[in-house]
């Protein structure tokens, strides 16, 4: 049967006309315009089914409902399970009225959340430090003590740090979608929920580790690297391995030839990509048994499209820097240049620093100069 | 005296059983709907009786029927919303509990209309004995032939079974109320979707009050337009208001919507007048969750103009002036309440009750209670006043359920109308733990723009 190709829709964001199919979500859409247009989402993912509408900070103005009824929405909406009609025109980042909420939403979202970003393992690829970086102020008025909560292991791969929780339930849907066995949910209700097991339970899959990738926060952290680096020293390379449960095909995040943790590959939203159109979730053995090199093919350096600290100090879209030298010295050049490591040992370009173990010292530049 | 629909027969001696009921002209609708009307002469009788929704947003409920889906070959659903959890509101429990036929009566014709083969009544999980009294008039009426199969030969089969809630005031919220209903946790759906297109397992359904279902007994009974000479304007039909407070005769009473409020607080009829000879300060005249009014512009509009107890009197001039008939419960505070203490204690209980599902609501009701804590117990400062201000104004509006807007009004009124009473708090942190600010000027004479 010949598939009826279904007109598009016309959706204008922040002046920006963009034609989709029907069904799409206003997130969605703006996401395929990209760039500052593209909503934050704290609890939308799009691999999930049920999820977003939560955070609130995907809030946009829908100014012309659409073409037939152009009537704007009396509320702000969330884009993220908001369909899109044809004619609809949305203002994001040029509505005042969505900056404002969404500072709101933010100062909400930090308020209980501890400022411990400098021991947390997710600082660096934290969407709510992001979120909070665009769209929050500085400084709270917040002046009561946060509400913490005890550390809880769930399964020994995984912690679960409620006290950073934004309760976004991406996790729960992960438990509740790629397995089907229950034992994830929420207990209690309003400030005083939680994530947690029934009762104290470990998540015992195969794809428990996937709630760690899609945790915005540090609420979830994979076990086999806490407190090992910083997520930015670290140098990530894609790889697979031909796996029997999962399509094995991962980012390994590495200091030198170690093997510090291995995620799913993300996108540039932060989200799993897909491979032939399904999610790449990962399997537990991937995740948290193949630690060594030799257990993985490597494909090559990691390109992190993500705008966020981690993808610092990757040289994505580097440039080479002009050359200086002629231009400062007005077109002449220069009668001596000398250079600094025919004079100084330090910083020996021959000495490959990922390949030393532990840090540098004058010792190892000693020792290869020795040897050449 | 005003004219009594619902309440009517309520004291009636034995009410309660089938038999006596019966005796006092019950089930007349239903014999009257089910062998003359057709379902859709039922919904445009509700319309013309211009009934609104009596649980609180006051939405047409023959609009609202009007909208259910009928997709071939998928069932239908009316649930009864008796989650009724709100302060100050407690008139569906005086109805179930006085007289449960007229609901099951109201519920059988509805669900005619609707084509409903299974109706729920949801009801609030503290209301233990009441599912007691419901389910004994459920079993009376099918042991008489007006539930089950083929009721009174007309071919049409209904039952209705009672759903006990746990305790939370968010499944008063109808998505919120459906899913609990479904087994799962009392979350808010996003909408759209709405339950008229997807409700209970995911069918139309529809999700009316109580007091909206046993309406519905007298439209069948007198037809719609009777029912519509009632009332004033858009305000058709009589209205139960449950009054607590400091008043002198509290409970529920059945108003005509034609009364003024002056009228409904100070006639021995209805409140009798405030309690030992105090004076009226301010009211909260829809339940809690309603902005509160101070006596001034309670009594009188800015217009200068007395106050009338219908949907569009209340909500006369807005948020700025005016409050919401909201579900009912009319909550009188005397001159020697204090307002900062009374909204600290209704933003506890939005805290307590926000299901956490949506950041603003959970995190915001939170945070206003213990600002609104600590300028109650004398540690304020000037600026959480208006950072209070700028919290709720955050919150509404910007969550998935209603919930959110029913915390921050109740802050925002409060903040609006009497906001010189928070500054002394403030101002004077030791007085304010002795003394109550009193009556002050909240029950002045307004001065009538021109």
């Amino acid at each position: 049967m010949a598939e009826e190709k279904k007109p598009l829709f016309k959706v204008t964001i922040d002046n920006i006309t963009i034609e989709v199919e029907p069904g799409t979500s206003i997130l969605m859409a703006a996401r395929r315009i990209g760039g500052d247009v593209t909503p934050p989402a704290m609890c939308f993912y799009s691999k999930l089914e049920g999820s977003g509408g939560k955070c609130r900070t995907c809030l946009v103005e829908v100014s012309k409902g659409s073409e037939k009824d152009p009537r704007p929405m009396p509320k702000l909406v969330a884009s993220c399970r908001t369909t899109v009609m044809d004619g609809m025109e949305v203002k994001n980042i040029t509505s005042d009225k969505v900056l404002d909420a969404r500072a709101g939403v933010v100062e909400f979202l930090l308020i209980n959340h501890p400022l411990d970003c400098p021991i947390c393992d997710q600082a660096g690829e934290c969407h709510l430090q992001d979120l909070s970086y665009e769209h929050g102020k500085e400084g709270t008025r917040y002046e009561f003590r946060r509400r913490t909560f005890e550390k809880e292991d769930i399964g020994p791969y995984i912690q679960l740090h409620m006290t950073r929780c934004i309760l976004c339930y991406r996790c729960t849907y992960v438990a509740d979608q790629l397995t089907n066995s229950r034992v994830h949910g929420i207990l209690d209700r309003g400030d005083h929920a939680e994530i947690s097991t029934y009762i104290s339970k470990a998540i015992e899959n195969d794809f428990s580790g996937n709630m760690i990738d899609v945790c915005p926060v540090g609420a979830l952290t994979d076990k086999t690297f806490r407190f090992k680096n910083r997520v930015w020293f670290t140098k990530p390379v894609d790889a697979h391995r031909d796996c029997p449960t999962c399509c094995g095909k991962v980012t390994l995040w590495n200091r030198g030839d170690e093997v510090l943790r291995v995620t799913s590959r993300k996108d540039q939203f932060g989200e799993v990509q897909s491979f032939d159109g399904k999610p790449g979730w990962i399997c537990n053995t991937c995740r948290f048994d193949k630690k060594k090199m030799s257990d993985w093919v490597i494909e090559g350096p990691t390109k992190i499209a993500r705008h966020s600290v981690i993808s610092a100090n990757h040289y994505v879209g580097a440039t080479r820097p002009q050359e200086t030298i002629a231009e400062v010295m007005g077109g002449r050049d220069p009668k001596l240049l000398m250079d600094i490591h025919a004079i100084s040992d330090v910083n020996d370009p021959k000495v490959d620093l990922s390949e030393v173990k532990g840090a540098p010292t004058s010792a190892t530049y000693e020792k290869t100069k020795k040897l050449s | 005296m005003g004219r009594k629909l619902l309440l009517d027969k309520a004291h009636v001696e034995n009410i309660r059983s089938y038999d006596v009921y019966r005796r006092e002209g019950g089930y007349r609708s239903v014999e009257k709907a089910l062998k003359t009307m057709s379902p859709d002469a039922i919904t445009e009788e509700v319309k013309k009786s211009g009934l609104r929704g009596r649980g609180g947003a006051g939405f047409p409920t023959g609009m609202k029927w009007s909208f259910l889906a009928k997709p071939e070959g998928v069932p239908r659903y009316l649930v009864v919303n008796a989650d009724e959890s709100e302060p100050g509101t407690f008139k569906d429990r005086y109805l179930m509990e006085f007289i449960p036929h007229l609901l099951i009566e109201g519920m059988i014709v509805s669900s005619f209309a609707l084509g409903s083969k299974v109706s729920y009544i949801y009801i609030r999980g503290e209301y233990a004995w009441i599912v007691d009294i419901l389910e004994q008039a459920i079993q009376e009426a099918k042991n008489n032939g007006f539930l089950g199969k083929n009721i009174q030969g007309s071919g049409f089969d209904c039952e209705i079974y009672v759903h006990r809630g746990a305790g939370a005031y968010i499944c008063g919220e109808e998505t919120a109320l459906i899913e609990s209903l479904e087994g799962k946790r009392g979350n808010p759906r996003i909408k759209p979707p709405f339950p008229a297109v997807k409700g209970v397992w995911d069918c139309p359904t529809v999700v009316n009050n109580v007091e909206t279902i046993a309406a519905v007994v007298p439209i069948i009974n007198d037809g719609g337009e009777e029912y519509a000479k009632i009332g004033i304007g858009k305000s058709t039909g009589t209205k139960l208001i449950s009054s607590c407070g400091n008043i002198n005769k509290p409970g529920v009473y059945e108003i005509d919507m034609t009364i003024s409020v002056e009228e409904f607080i100070y006639s021995d009829e209805y409140c009798g007048g405030i309690a030992n000879g105090k004076k009226l300060k301010a009211c909260i005249p829809g339940g809690s969750s309603v902005p509160i009014l101070p006596a001034n512009l309670l009594l009188k509009t800015a217009k200068g103009e007395k106050r009338m107890m219908t949907y569009e009197g209340l909500a006369d001039g807005g948020f700025a002036t005016g409050s919401m008939m909201g579900s009912g419960g009319f909550i009188v505070l005397d001159e020697d309440q204090c307002v900062v203490k009374h909204t600290y204690t209704l933003a506890r209980f939005y805290r307590h009750e926000s299901c956490g599902q949506c950041s603003p609501c959970r995190e915001g009701t939170g945070w206003m209670e213990k600002i609104l804590l600590n300028i109650d117990k004398g540690k304020g400062k000037m600026s959480d006043i208006d950072l209070l201000w700028d919290i709720q104004r955050k919150i509404e509006g910007n969550t998935i359920c209603p919930l959110g807007d029913a915390a921050a009004w109740p802050v925002a009124a409060a903040i609006r109308h009497f906001r010189d009473e928070f500054e002394w708090h403030v101002l004077n942190p030791d007085e304010s733990q002795r003394r109550n600010y009193g009556l002050a000027h909240y029950a002045d004479a307004l001065t009538v723009p021109a």
